[in-house]
């Protein structure tokens, strides 16, 4: 057997060198770590055996309104009683899943439009550009709101309005690749065996670009999670009474002068998290870049 | 030169015709016609058919598609979207009322940003060997703030525990008493907290595009022929690579505009400064749609300009655009 030659040794050791690198490393531990108490949130919240926190999400205490953090409620209550910590690690669901989503649904999206612009140039390179200057044309957020608000805030909706619009930077990190690529001499090679455009594009092609669209991604997860908090603020997220960071936020504008707690630890779920997808995204981009 | 400009104001064009296109599309794609919902807003039997389809008829709700985006292409063209349902105030007017206000609140925090952020960007790159990854983690700490979280500790420590500055607002309750002088004070006071929220988040995108921008210019071959030569790292720094790094930067003031809007829909919403931000989500909460639709069509053209503008600024300030005219307007 020959050596699959799709692999070009610029990828190679990508991994090894990202995980050289301490604040890459704990950032992709504590994303982990998230991931992992978001999936298994009902276990760890409420009665059950394995719990953590002895509180559900939504049981409401009125007796216990506003309560500061103590022994009880290790980060204090909302304005309903009930309990920040279990509520945020029910919040961490939502973020990521909107999160992952819709940088998922953006990746495949800006991937082909990436991918044929690239691979074929002309007047489909010269479409698609102008299709990405339009959408880039409207500011995020503003389109964002308004396709949520015009079609009923859901989780759904939430992920596909984001993965719909934010698509753009990955189609010209594919595009910009594929220009490249495409001239390479594997490419040329597995043209010249006789290959057909499809099987070039995703066999031979596509797994050398994906590396720097990594970093874009990664890059894109933590933007979206920020954006669903906004959207989740400004009372366009999840539908209440769901537990998202944002909402947690726009509760604790009410309670500003008193419930510090309220305003800040939705807020270090957020950036933590925000932060560490971004430092992520730097990690992979160093590591990639040897030279560096 | 001029074989660049016509081909970037044609595709401005094409641009501008795609984004009447995707809006109009947008609102076609709405379940439910408006017709129906004005009526469902007055009470289900309170129009008769026949009414709702003179509605229709005058609306031309019942021509082709192809003719309602004449129509409502003719509208935007003349910049008229129709009075808002709130209160029948046509619907430029009420943005150009509030877009001042948004302009003033963006224009300082832009300037603020790119007065600290530029430097910023410079000493990283100047100080790359040192502690480079240092100042790249700074800024993408800065970066992965979310805005309304700082407005909320900065509302709560400097409005709330110390009561320096006023929580929201754009003017005091006793604005009309006061005399010229302390009320051009009193506006100061009320856009600090909201100007260095959106500061903020502006400071990092600038100081990461000037720290990458100078490290691509400090690899280039002049530079390295002036340090053979023995130039000093300072006015290699300064002198030599600081005056190509900086031409980019034209580029980053038309890109920042959809973020600047973007994020006046928060900060406007938070310390309840009478911009088109505020006024967009106003509009959405109580399903105003002339007035998304047309802040919409507004603050896209807007983006479309300023992003026009940075090209042809940047080709005139880029020799190899002025002079050669070759280069890819994409």
């Amino acid at each position: 057997m020959l050596p699959d030659p799709s692999s070009p040794p610029a990828t190679r050791g990508v991994w090894s060198r990202f995980r050289r690198r301490p604040v890459a490393s704990i950032s992709l531990s504590f994303v982990a770590f998230i991931c992992l108490v978001a999936l298994a949130a009902p276990l760890v919240t409420g009665p059950g055996r394995f719990a953590l926190v002895h509180f559900r999400p939504d049981t409401i205490d009125l007796g216990h309104r506003l309560t500061s953090p103590s022994h009880e409620h290790w980060l204090g209550t909302d304005d309903l009683g009930r309990d920040l910590l279990s509520r945020m690690i029910h919040g961490a669901r939502v973020s990521l899943a909107v999160g992952l989503a819709a940088t998922f649904i953006s990746l495949v999206i800006g991937s082909l439009f990436g991918a044929l612009a690239g691979y074929y140039g002309g007047t489909i390179d010269w479409c698609i550009s102008r299709l990405i200057e339009l959408v880039l044309c409207f500011p995020f957020l503003l389109l964002v709101l308004a396709i949520v608000a015009l079609f009923e805030p859901s989780l759904w909706t939430i992920m596909i309005a984001l993965g719909l619009t934010s698509w753009t930077s990955e189609a010209r990190y594919v595009r910009g690749e594929f220009l490249r690529l495409r001239e390479e001499e594997f490419a040329v090679a597995a043209r010249a065996g006789g290959a057909g455009d499809l099987r070039i594009i995703t066999r031979h092609l596509l797994p050398n670009a994906l590396a720097p669209v990594l970093v874009s991604a990664s890059f894109g997860v933590a933007y979206a999670i920020i954006v669903e908090s906004s959207l989740s603020f400004l009372g366009f997220g999840v539908p209440l009474p769901a537990p998202t960071w944002g909402a947690m936020l726009a509760t604790s504008e009410e309670y500003l002068g008193h419930a510090w707690w309220l305003a800040l630890f939705p807020g270090l779920a957020i950036f933590s998290t925000v932060i560490a997808f971004n430092l992520i995204g730097d990690g992979f981009r160093q590591a990639l870049d040897p030279q560096e | 030169m001029t074989s660049y400009l016509t081909r970037r104001l044609a595709y401005a064009i094409v641009t501008f015709f795609g984004i009447t296109i995707a809006i109009f599309i947008l609102i076609h794609a709405v379940p439910g016609d408006p017709v129906s919902m004005y009526a469902a807003r007055y009470g289900p039997r309170s129009l008769s058919r026949a009414v709702l389809q003179e509605i229709r008829h005058r609306h031309h709700l019942d021509r082709p598609l192809i003719m309602q985006y004449g129509w409502w292409l003719r509208g935007v063209l003349s910049l008229d979207f129709g009075p808002s349902v709130m209160d029948g105030v046509p619907v430029i007017e009420r943005i150009g009322q509030r877009l001042p206000n948004t302009i003033l609140l963006n224009a300082v925090s832009l300037l603020l940003a790119a007065v600290v952020g530029i430097p910023m960007g410079i000493f990283g790159a100047a100080g790359k060997r040192r502690g480079g990854s240092a100042s790249s983690a700074t800024f993408l700490l800065l970066y992965s703030l979310p805005t309304f979280w700082v407005a909320l500790l900065l509302m709560r420590t400097f409005s709330v525990d110390h009561q320096w500055l006023p929580l929201y607002g754009m003017t005091s309750d006793d604005y009309l008493l006061l005399s010229p002088a302390a009320r051009i004070g009193d506006r100061l006071l009320h856009m600090v907290l909201p100007v260095v929220t959106l500061t903020l988040g502006q400071l990092a995108m600038f100081a990461r595009f000037s720290r990458a921008s100078v490290e691509e210019v400090i690899g280039q071959d002049y530079i390295i022929a002036a340090r053979a030569r023995g130039v000093a790292p300072g006015s290699l720094l300064w002198q030599h690579a600081l005056r190509n790094a900086l031409i980019p930067l034209i580029t980053l003031f038309g890109l920042t505009v959809p973020y600047l809007i973007s994020g006046s829909v928060i900060v406007e919403r938070i310390f309840q400064w009478d911009g088109i931000g505020r006024l967009y989500i106003i509009s959405i909460l109580t399903r105003d749609y002339p007035t998304v639709l047309g802040l919409t069509v507004v603050t896209a053209v807007m983006t479309l300009m300023a992003s026009v503008g940075a090209d042809l600024l940047y080709a005139f300030a880029d020799p190899r655009i002025r002079l050669d005219g070759s280069a890819d307007a994409s």
